[in-house]
């Protein structure tokens, strides 16, 4: 049956109205997880608060599975699903950065913008940046063109590159999530006892 | 601790393990139906008993023949070169990897062209190309090589020349004894080389 869009199930002019109502229900989960605070967002960098981490290792292993019982059942077909190419260097290297941008400011770009939505200065300034680093981007790109396009590897997944079925890496990444879960449950309540003034 | 939690966990650890056993890509990959039933109303994927023989007779390399008869059927009779496919062995045994063999052509023969036809249809829904029937199957084989009919006297000389065909392609494969008609005679061209001057090599 799916996806329903390339099937022709729905037609392809509705693919922004569904990105609408999907981003409205992505900003209302962000801000139901608490993930519009930078405080409970830096809390995975010092170790007292690991909401992050649990929601969106959450958020992955509950999709992984379920795709792949939907694509057993029938119900979608994973070989018909975009799969965004690959580039070793530079995604290493944007990860890095996003990372020391998500803990220098408290935000990443989606919560930066559940916080505007809740009235957080920090978040506004943090998104005013996230715009001026874009068109800083743009301006140079040229720069680092190269850079960019370097170390494709094409629309690959973990299967096509190590022959090991995708269901293995699904069992191992569900047990390393739920290892985090309880892992990280023991060290908040170590740090969070050493902490005096701190409101969730 | 929260009771939930474990609840979850373990639920997650169990769904987790179960993608394991799910066999995934049991199904070959097909085209789309509608493809399949544009090329099942093309009658180019028809050659006759003619022009397979030619082929064999020529030594043809490209030319592969997939019998898709039971292995019973098989062995009491089959085309020269021809392999043994049944049906019902299409997709066991690595089978499938005698077709889509780029410069090959694949020819489906059966009694009659029904399972060859069958054969045809299952394995273009594949998404193989380069596959052919045998018009008529072995029963036309039978008529039109292996006991070629005489044409009448006034039919027109292209029935001669298929049945002259048919008549030396009927002692290539059975090894009967070639019936010469009296009147005929053949001109046998004896090609000569041409005499060159022009000195080919040497010290």
């Amino acid at each position: 049956m799916g996806p329903l869009i390339p099937n022709g199930i729905i037609g392809e002019g509705w693919d922004f109205v569904i990105a609408i109502l999907i981003g409205i229900a992505f900003g209302f989960i962000l801000e139901a997880a608490g993930f519009s605070s930078s405080r409970n967002l830096a809390g995975v960098f010092y170790g007292y608060n690991f909401v992050v981490l649990r929601v969106f290792f959450t958020a992955l292993i509950v999709a992984m599975v379920g795709l792949m019982y939907f694509d057993y059942f029938g119900w979608l077909d994973l070989s018909k699903i975009f799969i965004l190419p690959t580039y070793v260097t530079p995604m290493i290297v944007g990860g890095v950065i996003m990372g020391l941008g998500f803990i220098l400011g408290g935000y990443c770009p989606g919560t930066s913008f559940t916080g505007i939505a809740i009235g957080k200065l920090d978040a506004l300034f943090f998104t005013i940046g996230l715009y001026v680093g874009i068109f800083g981007f743009s301006l140079a790109f040229p720069l680092f063109e190269g850079f960019y396009d370097s170390g494709a590897l094409g629309n690959v997944t973990l299967t096509d590159v190590t022959g090991i079925p995708a269901s293995y890496f699904a069992l191992a990444f569900t047990i390393v999530a739920l290892a985090a879960f309880w892992g990280t449950m023991v060290i908040e309540k170590r740090v969070r006892k050493n902490m005096k003034q701190y409101k969730f | 601790m929260n009771r939930n939690y474990i609840f979850l966990t373990i639920l997650m650890i169990i769904l987790a393990a179960g993608t394991v056993f799910l066999t995934m890509d049991s199904e070959p990959k097909q085209i789309e139906p509608e493809e399949l039933l544009q090329e099942i109303i093309q009658p180019t994927r028809y050659v006759s008993t003619d022009q397979v023989a030619k082929m064999i007779i020529q030594g043809d390399p490209s030319l592969m023949l997939v019998d898709v008869r039971s292995e019973e059927e098989f062995a009491k009779y089959s085309l020269p070169r021809s392999i043994n496919i049944p049906i019902k062995n299409l997709l066991s045994d690595g089978n499938l990897g005698y077709f889509g063999v780029p410069g090959t052509k694949v020819v489906f023969i059966s009694d009659d062209d029904i399972k060859a036809d069958q054969m045809w249809v299952f394995v273009k829904r594949l998404g193989f190309g380069s596959t052919y029937v045998m018009k008529g199957g072995l029963n036309c084989w039978m008529q039109t090589i292996i006991d070629p009919e005489r044409p009448s006297d006034d039919a027109p000389y292209k029935d001669f020349e298929t049945y002259t065909f048919r008549k030396g392609a009927q002692m290539y494969f059975t090894g009967a004894g070639a019936d010469v008609p009296d009147a005929s005679k053949i001109d046998v061209l004896v090609r000569r080389r041409e005499k060159t001057n022009i000195a080919s090599g040497g010290c």
